[in-house]
């Protein structure tokens, strides 16, 4: 489990990285219902919603720790 | 310069008009409404490759005719009046053509002229919107491949596409736009996820006709991407001027000109239909609304003029440095100021979205004003196209 790192929940990485479906063009689709991540510096966060993405996006250095 | 067209492009056009007066029935329309592109428009959409119209301005030798410019957009300014997009090649195949070696371009271009291949654009990413110097997404060189993780945001039609059109700093040092470098990448590649972003104009559904009424764009995730070197497209870490170049080129034809304009000919016609003689009566009659459709109109041939000396350059291998720039600064902010005139002109009724009781035309005008300001920000935002005809186009130092 990783934890948001704005809101604090436990997010499971695998429900969201888990493939729903694919695309037309044969990439792996997942459900935007189950949270989201980022790839911040080298490194992927995962967070609890969008919202949570674009607080985190604004000031990054103040939910790294 | 000759503005009219030729007789034989005044032969054309007729042609065209005649072919989508016969072959986009009722029923090909009944069907772009409710789920987009089913049998009945995919038939259309061969009928149209069989005639050629695909491909006009192409080079023959991947399956074009060597054809004009200006032939390619007569052919699809009349389409995109009815919703199909036969442009040809897309967003991709110009700088292929433009930047790309031999085998990329016998690889790609044939098949994305042909409507068989299609790219979508991996710019954009969360945190720069449409800064596209500050992305982090990273291709990291591993012996004969390239290893990429990232990701990018509005990959609008991902989805659908059979490629990625991917940006990525390749130099982890570089500042801003240099160490940057694109690479062509099949979607179907392990370790490419989609996740689809519902628009505002999901809910409800934007009826046919709107200007940018895509309802889904997405977000793309790299993790380990591993790719061969000759996904590389031109030379690494020359990316931004490729990019820069092909934006430039992606912005030349009919679609530009008409997703700005078209609401214009909407509301003219609305107002001249005898179906709409009741609530179009305080328009017609007024001479302040008549005055203010007119000025939207004559803008709107402002677009027109900016589109066909874009193309003119291109067609004449001029040098084309800031004019899809501002044609990308005018356009959009013609068509914000138009659809806003729409709303005030027709009252509250236009207010009203697709489904609601008493909307006007399914909510075509409440939803263009929605896209208007959509179009001000994708592909380039305005800012960001003035900031580029002050740097490009009149010499002006750049911007601190």
């Amino acid at each position: 489990m990783a934890i948001d790192p704005v809101c604090g929940k436990e997010v499971d990485e695998a429900v969201v990285r888990a493939t729903t479906g694919q695309t037309e063009g044969g990439a792996n689709e997942v459900d935007p219902a189950q949270g989201t991540r980022r790839f911040h510096d080298g490194k992927w966060y995962y967070f609890d919603s969008v919202d949570c993405r674009f607080r985190f996006m604004a000031n990054p250095a103040a939910f790294i720790k | 310069m000759e503005f009219a067209y030729t007789p034989a492009q005044r032969a054309l056009q007729k042609e065209v008009q005649d072919f989508i007066a016969k072959e986009v029935t009722p029923e090909v329309e009944a069907e772009q409404d409710e789920i987009g592109r089913g049998p009945l428009v995919e038939a259309v959409y061969d009928k149209i490759k069989a005639n050629g119209w695909r491909a006009i301005s192409w080079p023959k030798q991947y399956g074009g005719q060597d054809g004009n410019r200006l032939d390619q957009y007569i052919v699809e300014e009349e389409f995109a009046r009815v919703g199909f997009s036969v442009g040809g090649g897309g967003s991709g195949a110009p700088t292929i053509l433009a930047g790309g070696n031999q085998e990329q371009k016998d690889k790609y271009i044939a098949k994305l002229i042909s409507g068989e291949w299609s790219f979508c654009q991996g710019f954009t990413e969360p945190q720069g919107g449409a800064d596209l110097a500050g992305l982090q997404c990273r291709a990291v060189k591993d012996g004969d491949d390239y290893i990429i993780n990232g990701q990018k945001m509005y990959t609008t039609g991902a989805h659908r596409a059979t490629h990625i059109y991917l940006m990525a700093r390749t130099d982890p040092d570089s500042k801003r736009n240099a160490g940057i470098s694109i690479f062509l990448i099949p979607m179907d590649t392990p370790g490419i996820t989609v996740r689809p972003l519902w628009s505002i104009q999901n809910e409800p559904r934007a009826p046919r006709g709107t200007t940018y009424g895509e309802n889904r764009t997405n977000e793309t995730f790299f993790e380990d991407v591993r790719v061969p070197a000759n996904c590389l497209l031109g030379e690494e870490n020359n990316g931004w001027n490729l990019s820069a170049m092909g934006l430039n080129l992606d912005r030349v034809g009919a679609s530009r000109y008409l997703i700005s304009v078209r609401r214009d000919e909407d509301i003219v016609n609305w107002v001249k239909d005898p179906a709409n003689a009741d609530l179009a009566a305080n328009i017609k009659d007024n001479p302040s609304a008549r005055d203010r459709i007119a000025e939207c109109w004559t803008e709107a041939q402002v677009c027109r003029l900016m589109t066909l000396r874009s193309m003119s350059i291109v067609e004449h291998e001029g040098k084309f440095t800031y004019e899809g720039s501002a044609e990308k600064v005018w356009a959009p902010e013609h068509g914000v100021k138009t659809t806003e005139t729409i709303a005030a002109l027709l009252g509250p009724y236009a207010q009203l979205l697709n489904g609601a009781e008493d909307a006007i035309e399914s909510g075509l005008y409440a939803h263009n004003v929605m896209g208007a300001f959509q179009s001000g920000i994708n592909h380039g935002s305005t800012q960001i196209m003035r900031d580029q005809v002050a740097l490009r186009g009149l010499g002006l130092p750049r911007s601190r």
